[in-house]
């Protein structure tokens, strides 16, 4: 197996929450609640959950976008949650982050050029000619025009601002790329064109992807690896071919179950989740995902389980996986 | 029995810097009772304007042209006490009426009544500073003779029946104490309330997480089943339409380029657009990694349309024909239809 580039552990993120302008906070969010995962070199993680779940602060707090309130995360054998402000800022040239959305996170008063060359300047990286060539192949690269670098992003379309975005990770000639939600704001015949890039460049470049998204489609395709959260928790994480067809934690089936197939002659049989997502301020005793899950039993309400290996590579949080395991085709339904 | 929705050749214009530009060109589309058409195609290809054009909510700087039939309930003879059953809904008298021509004061006894719409977003279309229970009543009160406590009893029984739990404390709510799926349910409630003959509803679980969806989804198959509606849906997810519809109509760049029933447009597609699209989304059942193919190159804007087909710039079949003639709605099969030149040479 290739070897680890990015290790995560125990890692938390606790917004405050409740109070208000000269009030005590009251409480906190638990955004990220304790998760640990290793990424390997040149591999495609995909993280998938329901809005909340806090894919995307786990994200954001790998990166120190969003300073962690606990945990370690090791890139490349460093912490780099102990790293000052400097030495974190010359890290970042190694890991970038690509945004769901085009429109807000262009300098709409910047050239493609001058938000291209930015990240070099601020790195102090190359002279001024070369950042220039730079700039034209990188956008040749992610399939633009070069002569596009003197417009400004309005003049582009959703797709293709998106490409930009990936060139602006790339020139740095980053190790990971974080894709937080890259293909969500896109119609369904220019995400695909996105999702053919993203492939590409990763082959060409060597990258390692960290792939957040709630589309479970567009994950299973594009990850060889999968990792299943729940109100900030793990819940799952396998091989993209084990947690799709042979999912261990009924939350994953759920979710599975509940992706609308576009083929009218497919018959399944549906997992409806009765309720809403618990509040991560006031998140569930026990396991959290016990007040909608079908196989609940009193254990579920009481303990917390464990984060255990039941198949190789094949990790889950259930009290029941086995269960699940040998009930693959259906679930009681009626059963709370 | 007359469709209940027929639309003839509507086309809406949009008037920027002086100039009309098309955002719908020649659409025609019906709906029987009782059944569900999606209306599929990505962001810009006239799928909102064309239901917000059946409804005439519409800015006035549209220019809108065409025929819109909707078979409704003979309003001189409708039954004061709203019915809940689809035979109850076919026996009603039936009157055909053109909604582009009816008069304000008609067609906002229509709305809401016996056409009712559903949108993406429910916290902007929710009233924030009315209670849940007051925003069903007004629809019952504007729309019925009946007295505010009558109304009041049956916008619970609405809520009931879109599966909310403590109805009665959720009566006293405001919209921003529920969560998404919830706000969602009470926007169906409202909209089923004077139990119309259509549904429209534009994107109604795009905003919603994929469990809250299938709740949302299953739902409205229930209520329309139950209540014999008919429904437009529409929406950009394939997913959405092989589960939820009979028929589909899919749309590009203003036009209908491809219908029929959802059988035929999945397994036998015939515009290459529709064709493109299927091969473009990952697909979930797949064991094995397929590169997927995306369709090259970008939607048309509207004040650019092409000449021919307009679909031909991207289109890898296209031919001399397709760029100089703007190509019909040809009948592939019995009501499958396909706007491509290829579709004619394939009857023929």
């Amino acid at each position: 197996m290739a070897s680890v580039l990015l290790e995560v552990e125990e890692l938390k993120k606790y917004f405050p929450s409740g109070g208000g302008f000269l009030e005590r906070s009251t409480g906190s969010v638990r955004a990220v609640d304790g998760i640990s995962l290793k990424v390997y070199e040149g591999e495609t993680l995909g993280i998938v959950g329901e809005s909340g779940c806090g894919k995307s602060t786990l994200g954001r707090s790998i990166l120190r976008l969003i300073e962690p309130t606990s945990g370690r995360v090791t890139f490349h054998g460093t912490d780099i949650l102990k790293l000052r402000k400097s030495a974190m800022r010359d890290m970042r040239k190694e890991m970038q982050i690509v945004f769901q959305d085009p429109y807000a996170s262009l300098n709409p008063r910047y050239t493609i050029s001058q938000t291209l060359m930015e990240p070099m300047e601020i790195h102090q990286l190359y002279n001024h000619a070369s950042r220039k060539q730079r700039v034209q192949s990188i956008l040749e690269r992610v399939g633009l025009d070069p002569s596009y670098a003197s417009r400004f992003p309005h003049e582009f379309s959703g797709g293709q601002r998106q490409r930009i975005g990936i060139a602006r990770a790339l020139v740095l000639n980053p190790k990971l790329i974080i894709l937080d939600e890259p293909v969500a704001a896109l119609d369904v015949s220019v995400q695909s064109q996105v999702i053919n890039l993203l492939e590409d460049l990763q082959a060409d470049f060597g990258l390692t992807y960290i792939f957040v998204a709630h589309d479970l489609s567009v994950v299973k395709h594009i990850s060889n690896r999968v990792l299943v959260m729940y109100l900030g928790k793990m819940a799952e994480l396998a091989s993209s071919d084990d947690l799709f067809f042979r999912p261990l934690h009924p939350y994953t089936r759920a979710l599975l179950s509940a992706v609308p197939i576009p083929n009218p002659r497919v018959k399944r049989e549906r997992i409806i989740l009765s309720g809403d997502i618990p509040s991560p301020v006031n998140p569930p005793s026990g396991c959290v995902f016990h007040t909608r899950c079908p196989i609940a039993k009193d254990v579920c309400r009481q303990q917390v389980p464990e984060w255990r290996e039941l198949r190789r590579e094949h990790f889950v949080a259930c009290h029941f996986a086995e269960d699940v395991d040998v009930e693959t085709n259906s679930l009681p339904l009626g059963r709370r | 029995m007359a469709s209940v929705l027929d639309v003839q050749s509507l086309s809406v214009e949009f008037q920027v810097n002086g100039r009309y530009l098309p955002a719908v060109t020649n659409v025609s589309l019906t709906i029987e009772q009782g059944e569900t058409l999606g209306l599929v195609g990505e962001s810009g290809c006239g799928k909102s304007v064309t239901s917000l054009a059946i409804t005439r909510l519409l800015s006035k700087t549209a220019r809108v042209n065409g025929k819109v039939l909707f078979s409704g309930p003979d309003p001189a003879q409708r039954n004061p006490v709203p019915s809940s059953g689809p035979e109850e809904v076919s026996a009603r008298n039936v009157r055909e009426r053109e909604l582009l021509t009816v008069r304000d004061k008609d067609m906002q006894d229509i709305r809401g009544n016996e056409i009712s719409m559903i949108f993406q977003e429910p916290m902007t279309s929710l009233n924030p500073v009315y209670k849940i229970g007051s925003q069903i009543s007004e629809t019952l009160l504007l729309h019925q003779n009946i007295s505010p406590r009558q109304a009041f009893s049956q916008s619970l029984e609405m809520l009931k029946k879109v599966g909310i739990s403590r109805p009665e404390q959720i009566m006293h709510q405001y919209p921003h104490q529920l969560s998404g799926g919830m706000r969602q349910r009470v926007m169906i409630a409202i909209a089923m309330a004077c139990n119309p003959r259509l549904l429209i509803a534009d994107e109604p679980t795009t905003a919603l997480d994929v469990t809250i969806q299938a709740q949302i989804l299953e739902l409205m198959k229930g209520i329309t089943r139950d209540f014999g509606t008919s429904l437009l849906l529409i929406t950009h997810d394939l997913g959405v339409v092989a589960e939820m519809c009979n028929r589909v109509a899919v749309m590009y760049a203003g036009e209908i380029v491809e219908q029929g029933s959802v059988d035929e447009v999945f397994f036998n597609a015939k515009h290459p657009y529709t064709v493109g699209l299927m091969n473009a989304i990952p697909k979930f059942d797949a064991t094995s990694k397929e590169r997927l193919q995306p369709i090259e190159g970008n939607v048309p804007s509207i004040a650019r349309m092409p000449k021919g087909c307009r679909f031909a710039p991207r289109c890898p079949h296209v031919m001399k024909q397709c760029v100089e003639q703007h190509p019909d709605l040809f009948e592939v099969e019995n009501g499958h239809q396909s706007r491509c030149w290829l579709s004619v040479e394939g009857e023929a």
